[in-house]
């Protein structure tokens, strides 16, 4: 079994040059995107970016303690991979924390229209929500909640290299772990309501959806998995991990088939009861959506993130097969990319949005810098857990 | 599969030494035997509440529902909370069935037939109130679309309501199968063993002639699979459907978009605290502690934390945008819940479904017994004011000042509702005297591997380093298939 990873020098040279190109269009984009409409298209597109990312490596941490709970041994085959993308999360909350303290603070942008204070002193409604949604709060909040999430992550971490220090057998570090994804999993379920309605809903400012917060926890769980699947199966090419196998890549397949319909499920609760209930005030964010400008993204989103699942992993082969797993799991990826993406533009930019260089550029910065940080804290830890009780249950997983 | 292993740190399904054999006779030893005298009091006050309900039923539909308590502004109130009560505690059956057999949930086999035979008999129970409450019911076959000699008169497609036909008839009908495909096996063990001759022809006869060769398991594995498959969204869209009755209006209070899945989670929430309040005196009068571990209990509780915690969140998530959509009716509505004449219905409503559930994050009261026979009625009382206050709570505080009114049940309205509950309860003592309430054959599926007695085995597999394990079980081909063929 191979233990350690080094990461390959190609690899790296291609994370570097990813996110090299991400520098250089944001570089680019400080002296090119200025004024009302392409100053805006700046902030935003980082903020969503920034957003997206942070979110991939919560999503991780959110799988990891929800399998815990549950008593699961899937995961632990490849836990280390798991451990490896959540910890990726200090640098992009980081990054997400300045790019929001920018948006609320520097009035620069027109995406919070609750955090410009001549748009407020003219809006009664705006002036009703100010007690939830000001500066001081949001940086208040965005802190604890960052914060929080950071210490869980490095707290479970801390606790599973100390498993592979500990005797075999010992039981001790496992029922830690239970308990604190079990604080985790409650505080991340509040924190996760506040996080949405604060940073993304408020961005239509007029608008509101009881269910918005669990149709945001739904596709960044579902793009987690297919973010920890994707790495999997980059190692397994490299040749570590070698008790992987075909059952635990038909496990993965299983979830983002399952977690797309349940996308789907929520997708569509919410947007047939506006539709149904037909009340202007919930109308408008689907009316630019789907009848306005974003008319073509609003379908693929569903092709992408409900109809391709469904159908293509729908059988047992085809989740047993490398090949479409793995571009299922890009395809995936990409679905809650653009669905986000959907959440975040037609607010601030109206009908001129764009998906161009700037938008390109970044987001393969993202990517770069993901891959970085992931495959470092790879190299960090052996690729197994020596002493978790469930590991010899996870290798001879069946599906 | 060659390595039959389980990690230790997981908790035996199945207490003490057993066999094939001694597992056939534990369970069923209450059909073989003769009932007792508790089941028989049991059988009675259930058939006698259930004609009660039958009386109440008749005088409702003699005079017509102006016997019910419902008036011209809460034209809505205990028929349909009833209805979506008894529907929600039919959810845990299926999501035991399907959903934790698709995650391989192996605690599921010892409670998965008791729980979907509750679940049947709970949407029996639900059913009759739309029923009855059509009024003029010799004319209820009105709701299913065919083609009729009444001319263009078709069921409203965009109405929730007919959505609900569909949605709680394909759940019924797909969750009668599951429980009867599992049922055969075991009605085919009971033939084998039938004394009598009566016994014999009956349980041969539901049993289709199982023979148990290999064609005949494979067959219904696969069997299962579907069902599991076809279930599972199946859990999920019938309460979406039942919430939307009431989410596709624009009535504050009502038209709010996490009803569907909070009303799911609240479902399940009800569903599971039967399973408990059921299957903890089962277990006691039956005999079936070794099967009905304590670990079942706290999986279960667990589930009620979770899915209670969901619902609380939810609650949460609508006073929130109640607030902060600006909404004057919305806000409206839900501060007249905490503090309008009904404010009593709201408080018992948090009191049992947010504070009380939050108990189980402790492992002792997970684990004991009493607190959560307790806790499993505290959580369906508390499951019923939920529906109420939305239903009844929601219409009687309406857009008009002048008709906000107040709702009294009368005893027609209470004598229906203790009618279901002789309906469901008949049915259950039925169901525990004449068929095995655990499955036999999934039970033995899962003895050698969690059974306490065979866990001894795993003990030496649990010492050995991990390298040389992977070298072991790579050779007995766990590993090998895998290795190579994914590059």
């Amino acid at each position: 079994m191979k233990e350690q990873f080094v990461m390959p020098a190609k690899l790296r040279t291609i994370s570097i040059v990813l996110l090299a190109i991400g520098i250089l269009a944001l570089i680019i984009g400080i002296f090119a995107l200025n004024g009302p409409v392409s100053g805006t298209r700046f902030w935003i597109v980082l903020f969503f970016n920034a957003i997206f990312f942070l979110f991939m490596t919560l999503g991780a941490l959110i799988v990891l303690c929800a399998a815990t709970l549950a008593q699961g041994s899937w995961h632990i085959a490849y836990r280390r991979v798991i451990e490896a993308i959540f910890m990726a999360m200090p640098v992009f909350a980081i990054i997400a924390f300045i790019i929001m303290m920018c948006l609320v603070w520097g009035d620069k942008s027109a995406i919070y229209a609750w955090a410009d204070k001549s748009l407020v002193a003219h809006s009664k409604l705006l002036q009703k929500k100010s007690a939830f949604l000001n500066p001081t709060f949001y940086t208040i909040l965005a802190v604890i909640m960052l914060g929080l999430w950071t210490y869980f992550g490095y707290h479970i971490r801390k606790l599973s290299l100390k498993e592979d220090l500990s005797t075999a057998g010992t039981t001790k570090i496992f029922w830690k772990t239970y308990r604190v994804a079990a604080i985790f999993v409650a505080f991340y379920y509040v924190s996760n309501a506040v996080s949405t309605w604060q940073w993304i809903m408020s961005i239509d400012v007029n608008w509101y959806s009881t269910l918005f917060m669990w149709y945001i926890w739904a596709s960044l769980f579902v793009s987690s998995i297919a973010v920890i699947t994707l790495f999997v199966i980059l190692l397994r090419n490299l040749g570590y991990l070698e008790w992987i196998t075909y059952e635990h890549l038909h496990d993965m397949g299983k979830f983002m088939f399952a977690f797309s319909i349940f996308w789907m499920y929520l997708w569509f609760a919410q947007y047939l009861l506006i539709w149904y209930g037909n009340i202007p005030e919930e109308t408008t964010y689907f009316t630019i959506r789907a009848w306005g400008s974003y008319h073509t993204l609003f379908y693929i989103n569903l092709i992408i993130n409900f109809c391709a699942p469904f159908l293509i992993l729908m059988t047992r082969d085809s989740k047993r097969n490398y090949t479409i797993v793995a571009y299922m799991a890009i395809l995936v990826f990409i679905g809650h990319y653009l669905d986000f993406y959907l959440k975040f533009m037609p607010g601030p930019l109206k009908n001129n949005w764009h998906i161009g260089w700037y938008e390109i550029g970044i987001t393969l910065g993202f990517i770069g810098l993901m891959i970085l940080v992931v495959t470092r804290n790879l190299s960090k830890a052996p690729l197994f857990l020596k002493n978790h009780p469930y590991m010899k249950e996870a290798i001879i997983h069946q599906s | 599969m060659s390595l039959r292993y389980e990690s230790t740190i997981r908790e035996p399904l199945i207490n003490g030494t057993k066999d094939f054999h001694q597992v056939t006779e534990d369970i069923v030893r209450p059909i073989e035997g003769k009932p007792g005298t508790l089941w028989y009091v049991g059988l009675y006050i259930s058939v006698a509440m259930l004609l009660f309900g039958v009386f109440a039923v008749f005088w409702e539909v003699y005079w017509g529902i102006g016997v019910w308590g419902v008036n011209k502004t809460v034209d809505w109130a205990w028929a349909i909370t009833n209805f979506v009560w008894w529907v929600g505690i039919g959810h845990a059956g299926t999501l035991i069935s399907a959903i934790l057999l698709l995650f391989r949930q192996g605690w599921r086999t010892g409670v998965n037939r008791a729980a979907e035979a509750m679940t049947i008999f709970a949407v029996m129970c639900a059913g009759q109130f739309p029923i009855w409450h059509v009024g003029r019911v010799w004319d209820v076959f009105f709701i299913f679309p065919y083609p009729n000699t009444r001319g263009p008169v078709w069921p409203n497609f965009n109405s929730p309501l007919l959505w609900d036909v569909f949605a709680v008839g394909t759940y019924f009908t797909v969750s009668v199968l599951f429980w009867y495909a599992g049922l055969i096996p075991d009605l085919a063990t009971l033939r084998d063993r039938a004394k009598t001759k009566l016994r014999k022809f009956l349980y041969g006869y539901f049993s289709f002639g199982w023979t148990g060769n290999v064609k005949s398991w494979q067959r219904i594995e696969a069997l299962f699979l579907v069902l599991a498959a076809l279930a599972t969204p199946l859990v999920l869209s019938v309460h979406s459907v039942v919430s939307m009755d009431f989410a596709t209006s624009v009535i504050p209070g009502w038209h709010t978009t996490i009803f569907p899945p909070y009303f799911v989670a609240g479902a399940i929430f009800s569903g599971f605290a039967m399973v408990q309040t059921l299957l903890i005196v089962t277990r006691k009068v039956l005999h079936l502690e070794e099967y009905i571990t304590l670990g079942h209990i706290e999986a279960m509780n667990k589930v009620i934390m979770l899915t209670g915690s969901l619902v609380a969140m939810a609650y949460c998530s609508e006073f929130f945008v109640a607030w902060y959509s600006g909404d004057f009716g919305e806000g409206g509505q839900f501060w007249w819940r905490v503090d309008g004449p009904y404010w009593w219905a709201w408080w018992c409503l948090i009191t049992c479904n947010v504070i009380c559930p939050q108990m189980f994050w402790f492992k002792k009261l997970r684990r004991n017994i009493a607190f959560t026979f307790y806790m499993s009625i505290i959580i369906n009382i508390g499951m019923w004011f939920e529906r109420f206050v939305i239903i009844v709570l929601s219409l009687y505080h309406d857009w008009i000042p002048s008709s906000w009114t107040y709702f009294s049940p009368t005893w027609a309205d209470m004598g229906f509702y203790i009618g279901t509950f002789g309906l469901f309860f008949t049915c259950y003592f039925l169901f525990s005297k004449y068929l095995p309430v655990i499955a036999i054959h999934e039970i033995k599926h899962v003895l050698r591997v969690s059974g306490e007695s065979y866990k001894q085995n795993m003990k030496s597999i649990e010492t050995q380093p991990l390298p040389e394990f992977v070298e072991r079980v790579s050779r007995e081909e766990h590993i090998s298939t895998g290795v190579g063929a994914l590059r």
